[in-house]
């Protein structure tokens, strides 16, 4: 029995008016990612990849399409997203280019307050956050403010954080593009790992083909569409 | 997780200025109500603690510190035997620059009626009160004069036999009594030629004084009348005005004068001033507070990105807008100890009274600091809205 479809794009097409006309940022893209999966999201400046990762994580409403959560429709054209807030705080773990985290809470804390947002009481949250510190190598950083981590340790913290509420789905957005070779690929072994070993289906958007051996699937966007599919 | 808190934590130096900044705005406050205080009671200190019930002055002025007065110099014996009248002194009251130490000082001269004024009315810091008939002084410390010291003033030398603390007149220069006759004779110093030139002109009959009842060389100002327990003030100012030449005041009109005639344009532009520092406080917090949610934007994108419910973002901004509200009375708190500190040390007396400061914290800090932190808050409130989660994303 194959694994059940985390997220699944039907038919997604996102277009603007632009001032040459419309402007087809998204034209009409499919995609199902399983539970357990880690797929890369490659394709040049302007592809879509970042309109497809908005959209995917209900920061953008689709033009057209549709987007499923694990069995359940929560986007499509005219959804309020104010609404769909709840369902990214359950459902969705998200890392960036940078880590974002916020510079006044220690990197236990970072992690703590995507649980605290769900209201999960404060002493075991911060319990959680140091567990999932540690299992990404980083307990001795608990307590460092983000200023005194380097970049991989940074990104890790961001891993951790977005692991947190234990979503789903994660979605990156270029998270080796601020570190070197050696540290990108260490970020990627643990979306590999946590693929693997949580289920947890997650989407890369990246430029970086030097881990490329690391995703279960490719996939490769061109001017708002799938131009290949590739499993590995 | 109280993250306002932790941002004060984080950045501790920024909240302790923010906290000295608002002491220094709260400490001009305090002073400039103090300033005002200080100089509404040194304009009143002579009026309310001389103990008279009728002030008799020059007649249609309003003597003798809205205007000037002067009354014949017998004046006293004629009022004193209208009925229902208990005693009465002379007063008199002029500014005096005089050489001390190599330095020119600034005194307010005060005549006072001896034996009748018995001085009880001051309290003496030092010395005693005047006994001699001539050249005996008592100054305030503010003067520059201490007891024991000798000062001439017109040509004769006194000797300050005591002194007093924080008695000024309206304009702060330090009070130095004297016997109301050593008093006309320094306020009727003249060169010789002066002298010369005013007898030739009183041998022609076209002395400056020709046509008034009053001697125009009279420097007294006033007559000081105390009422009998059973007087009927209104008859004894109706009888004493009869005369035609003197009107007659009473504690409270003369208090009126002072404070709505003399020192009205000094007390609003103090309260022009001090209304003015509040309102930069009130627009400074605000700032602080808007400044603090704006610094935050990114930050709020983030939490909303997270999935971080609106109630979430305003609680932050709305702890924020708390905690600067506690580093106000954390401001208020060091403001009271530098204005202790620092406002002794200025020229003019700051009265720092503790029902003022009571005012000031409730009206300052638990009435509009509240509305400024609320309404601070709620715009920030209102722009975190406005973040968009993809901020994060650009």
């Amino acid at each position: 029995m194959s694994p059940p479809v985390i997220l699944s794009a039907r038919g997604l097409a996102r277009h603007y008016a632009g001032p040459a006309g419309l402007v087809r940022a998204l034209d009409g893209i499919s995609l199902d990612i399983q539970a357990g999966e880690l797929v890369g999201i490659f394709g040049p400046s302007g592809s879509g990849k970042s309109t497809f990762l908005m959209l995917a994580g209900l920061l953008e409403t689709p033009s057209a399409g549709e987007v499923w959560l694990a069995g359940e429709r929560v986007s499509q054209p005219g959804t309020d997203l104010d609404r769909l807030r709840e369902v990214r705080r359950q459902k969705i773990g998200f890392v960036f280019q940078k880590a974002n985290l916020i510079p006044f809470l220690t990197a236990a804390e970072n992690v703590a307050l995507s649980l605290e947002l769900v209201d999960v009481a404060p002493a075991p949250v911060l319990a959680h956050g140091c567990r999932l510190l540690a299992a990404l190598d980083l307990s001795h950083r608990a307590d460092s403010l983000p200023a005194r981590l380097s970049g991989g340790e940074q990104q890790r913290v961001a891993v951790a954080r977005a692991l947190a509420n234990s979503p789903p789905l994660i979605l990156a957005d270029e998270p080796t593009a601020a570190l070197d070779s050696v540290r990108g690929r260490q970020v990627m072994q643990l979306f590999r790992r946590i693929a693997a070993s949580r289920g947890t289906a997650v989407a890369v958007v990246t430029h970086d083909t030097r881990s490329a051996d690391l995703f279960d699937r490719r996939v490769h966007l061109e001017d708002g569409r799938l131009a290949t599919r590739r499993q590995e | 997780m109280n993250l306002a808190l932790k941002d004060a934590a984080h950045t501790p130096m920024r909240f302790v200025l923010t906290a000295f900044g608002v002491a220094l705005l709260m400490t001009a406050v305090i002073g400039m109500t103090g300033l005002y205080r200080g100089v509404v009671g040194d304009a009143l200190l002579v009026i309310e603690r001389i103990d008279a019930d009728l002030w008799v002055v020059q007649g249609e002025r309003a003597g003798p510190f809205a205007e000037g007065s002067a009354v014949a110099p017998d004046m006293d014996r004629r009022v004193a035997g209208v009925p229902g009248v208990a005693d009465v002194r002379r007063f008199t009251q002029f500014s005096q620059q005089f050489a001390f130490e190599g330095a020119t000082r600034r005194a307010t001269i005060t005549g006072a009626d001896i034996p009748a004024d018995d001085g009880r009315w001051l309290a003496l810091a030092a010395g005693r009160w005047l006994a001699a008939g001539r050249c005996e002084a008592v100054a305030d410390e503010s003067t520059g004069l201490a007891v024991s010291d000798w000062v001439e003033l017109a040509r004769d030398v006194y000797e300050i036999v005591g002194s007093t603390r924080h008695m000024v007149d309206s304009a702060g220069d330090g009070l130095l009594f004297v016997g109301i006759n050593d008093a006309t004779a320094i306020a009727q110093k003249r060169t010789s030629e002066a002298i010369y030139l005013a007898r030739a002109a009183r041998g022609t009959g076209e002395f400056a004084g020709a046509g008034s009842s009053v001697a125009q060389e009279s420097k007294i100002a006033a007559v000081l009348v105390r009422l009998a327990p059973a007087a009927d003030a209104a008859n004894v100012i109706a009888t004493i005005e009869r005369w035609g030449d003197v009107r007659v005041l009473t504690t409270q009109q003369q208090r009126d004068l002072m404070l709505n005639a003399r020192l009205w344009k000094l007390r609003l532009q103090i309260l022009a001033f001090t209304g003015l520092i509040l309102l930069i406080t009130a627009i400074v917090v605000s700032l602080i507070v808007y400044t603090m949610t704006l610094e935050k934007l990114y930050e709020i994108a983030l939490l909303k990105l997270i999935g971080a419910r609106e109630s979430v973002v305003a609680t932050m901004i709305g702890q924020q807008a708390g905690l600067i509200g506690l580093i106000g009375l954390a401001g208020f708190l060091l403001s009271i100890g530098a204005a202790e500190l620092v406002f002794p040390l200025f020229p003019r007396r700051v009265v720092i009274l503790a029902g003022d400061l009571a005012l000031l914290g409730l009206a300052l800090l638990g009435l509009a600091l509240a509305l400024i932190c609320a309404a601070a808050a709620w715009i920030g409130i209102a722009r975190a809205s406005r973040v968009n989660a993809r901020e994060v994303l650009a």
